[in-house]
């Protein structure tokens, strides 16, 4: 493609300027046959003693950031609502970190995915016309990366929002009274027990696969007389009137590696010291990646969404919230063994 | 025991009655004046009941003292956030704080006392012998197997889930293996437990006993084939079975270059020793 478009750059050049441009784009042509890596590392011309000096520095930057800058209440906060019977609030920035078992006070066992919500801060605000003209957004990061290997652009952003630069950044579409001042850092505690939200990953990538992984097809008998044929799609539409295998044929292909939601998990717990959440069953992507999570959209379950922390949780409005937040009715490991009737 | 002790008295009472008749004389003498003082007194002496003897009751399992890290703490090999597994551990201490989870291995004889709303009374009692420990973590499972009439149960309990009132070491020991899945091939002798047993005293200091037995098979066809290498089983008479040539045949599948892979080497002796620590200190809390 890139060949392609240097191509046409050179058949124009040559058309329409002079010689000389026609020469330099030549040059670029025989560039971009050749993979030319001009990418170097941040300290490839700095002293031992300067990189290290770099390093420590932009840790410091970091804790001033992050940890010594948790009150944006405090400084110019911007005007806040109330909330509505369907207002949407903003989402998080969480790592997956792996599954666990929880119990039930009636001794029932369900599986949880425990996810941890690390340096989640407001990035940027967008307002419905900047959007997409239907609803405001916000962006978003989590988890904080080096600086060292982000280009300008990508920095300047980071930047004006007054927060390290993150490994994931979205989006979240907000209702116009849930806005939020970018630099908030945002906790676990945003989400409460019992209420239920959306998952948003990218799913494990599978590479290419056949249409039985794939697509669920049955596939053909293992014995009986079949020759070559036990894995295969068989038929792949009629013919004859059609005369063609309609588009969105289910076929073999890369499996996975795609975003994948899961709607309607439930909150059991939240841990207000570590930003954990206790999010029923499974969600996709693999251990340590990072996924968005958001109040869900199902309409069966926005009930449970009754006076949420609005616009999200401040530290300094319910600072005296307990370590461990627990559904009602599940298990706590501090009380005595239970007794079923 | 006590029967024993009964035997050894009943062979002692004549020698003592030989060796000690100047005593025994004394003590009559004794006696008779001491009758006789109180006699003379105004009031009956005043009675005054015998010491209480001070049973000790063997059969109560102490609490072992041995430095022991259940292998559910350990966490597994992979790559995720040791910062899960540091969450998880604090569920778990909090857990063990209320139920008593004592230290026992694959081959001990356990009772565990399960809350069931089926049952009556609504607890269930099973005794059996652990034949497999798995999970990690919170999820830690064991299995425990008996025959009831003649039928083999197997019972696979989560150790940390809030049913399980009461665990409790009938038999510590271990086995050969550290998988006793081969005992559902075995004859029935072997995983037979009595369910009313006692407990069996155990030093609560020292090395946990080692019990050596091999056991037989029933005829083969096995659900496993259990002289291949990679179950690598001690606890089989596996000479009754099978044939020299046979057993040289099963050493087709070996594998004896894994032992020298590097990257499946996990040496947990350092983060063991961490996080037994930790738990020491979180448990004294």
């Amino acid at each position: 493609m890139a060949a392609l478009s240097c191509r046409f750059i050179l058949q124009r050049g040559t058309r329409l300027f002079s010689l000389r441009t026609a020469a330099e784009s030549h040059a670029h042509f025989v560039g971009c046959n050749r993979t030319l890596n001009t990418t170097t590392w941040f300290d490839e011309h700095l002293t031992e003693d300067n990189q290290e000096y770099m390093r420590k520095s932009m840790a410091e930057e970091y804790r001033k950031q992050t940890a010594e800058k948790l009150s944006p209440l405090k400084d110019e906060p911007w005007p806040r609502h109330e909330w509505t019977q369907g207002s949407r609030r903003v989402g998080l920035v969480a790592v997956k970190l792996g599954m666990a078992p929880i119990w039930t006070k009636t001794g029932e066992r369900h599986v949880v995915t425990m996810l941890q919500v690390q340096d989640c801060h407001v990035i940027k605000y967008l307002s419905k016309e900047e959007y997409d003209g239907h609803t405001a957004a916000l962006i978003v990061g989590g988890k904080n990366v080096s600086p060292f290997h982000r280009s300008e652009n990508e920095m300047e952003i980071f930047r004006n929002a007054g927060v390290p630069p993150k490994q994931k950044v979205t989006t979240f579409k907000i209702s116009d009274n849930a806005l939020i001042k970018p630099g908030t850092p945002l906790y676990a505690a945003h989400f409460r027990p019992g209420q239920y939200v959306d998952v948003t990953a990218k799913s494990i990538g599978k590479g290419f696969q056949g249409v039985m992984k794939r697509w669920g097809f049955k596939g053909q008998p293992a014995s009986h007389g079949q020759t070559k044929t036990h894995r295969r799609p068989g038929a792949s539409g009629p013919g004859g009137d059609p005369a063609k295998v309609f588009k969105g044929k289910k076929m073999p292909g890369r499996m996975g590696n795609i975003y994948v939601t899961t709607y309607g998990l439930k909150i059991w717990r939240v841990n207000t010291k570590h930003n954990v959440l206790y999010v029923n069953g499974s969600v996709p992507g693999h251990r340590n990646c990072l996924l968005k999570v958001r109040d869900t959209i199902l309409p069966t379950r926005s009930s449970t969404l009754l006076s949420p922390p609005f616009p999200t949780y401040f530290t300094e409005e319910e600072g005296d919230l307990d370590e461990d937040l627990y559904d009602d009715n599940l298990f706590f490991h501090t009380e005595p063994s239970l007794t079923l009737t | 025991m006590a029967a024993c002790r009964r035997g050894l008295d009943t062979f002692l009472f004549p020698v003592r009655l030989l060796r000690t008749p100047n005593f025994q004389n004394e003590r009559f003498l004794s006696t008779s004046l001491y009758r006789l003082a109180s006699g003379n007194g105004s009031e009956p002496p005043k009675f005054t009941p015998p010491p209480k003897p001070v049973v000790i009751d063997k059969t109560q399992t102490s609490a072992s003292l041995r430095k022991f890290l259940s292998p559910e703490f350990i966490p597994p090999r992979q790559r995720s956030d040791p910062f899960k597994f540091l969450i998880e551990r604090k569920d778990m201490i909090r857990r063990r704080k209320v139920l008593n989870i004592p230290e026992f291995y694959v081959g001990s004889i356990l009772a565990v006392t399960m809350a069931d709303p089926n049952a009556s009374g609504k607890t269930n009692r099973f005794v059996g012998i652990c034949i497999q420990r798995g999970g990690k973590g919170l999820g830690a499972t064991f299995i425990l197997r008996n025959i009831i009439e003649n039928q083999g149960v197997e019972i696979c309990y989560e150790l940390y889930s809030p049913r399980i009132q009461k665990i409790e070491v009938l038999k510590l020991e271990k086995r050969l293996d550290d998988n006793l899945t081969y005992l559902r091939d075995a004859l029935p002798e072997y995983s037979t437990v009595d369910p009313d047993m006692k407990p069996v005293p155990f030093s609560p200091t020292g090395e946990v006993p080692v019990n050596t037995i091999k056991v037989k098979m029933r005829p083969k066809p096995w659900s496993k084939r259990w002289e291949r290498p990679k179950f690598n089983i001690q606890g089989i008479r596996i000479d009754l079975y099978l044939s020299p040539e046979k057993m040289e045949h099963a050493q087709k599948w070996a594998q004896p270059w894994l032992e020298y892979d590097m990257l499946k080497e996990y040496d947990t002796t350092k983060l063991e020793e961490e996080i037994h620590s930790e738990v020491q200190k979180e448990m004294s809390k």
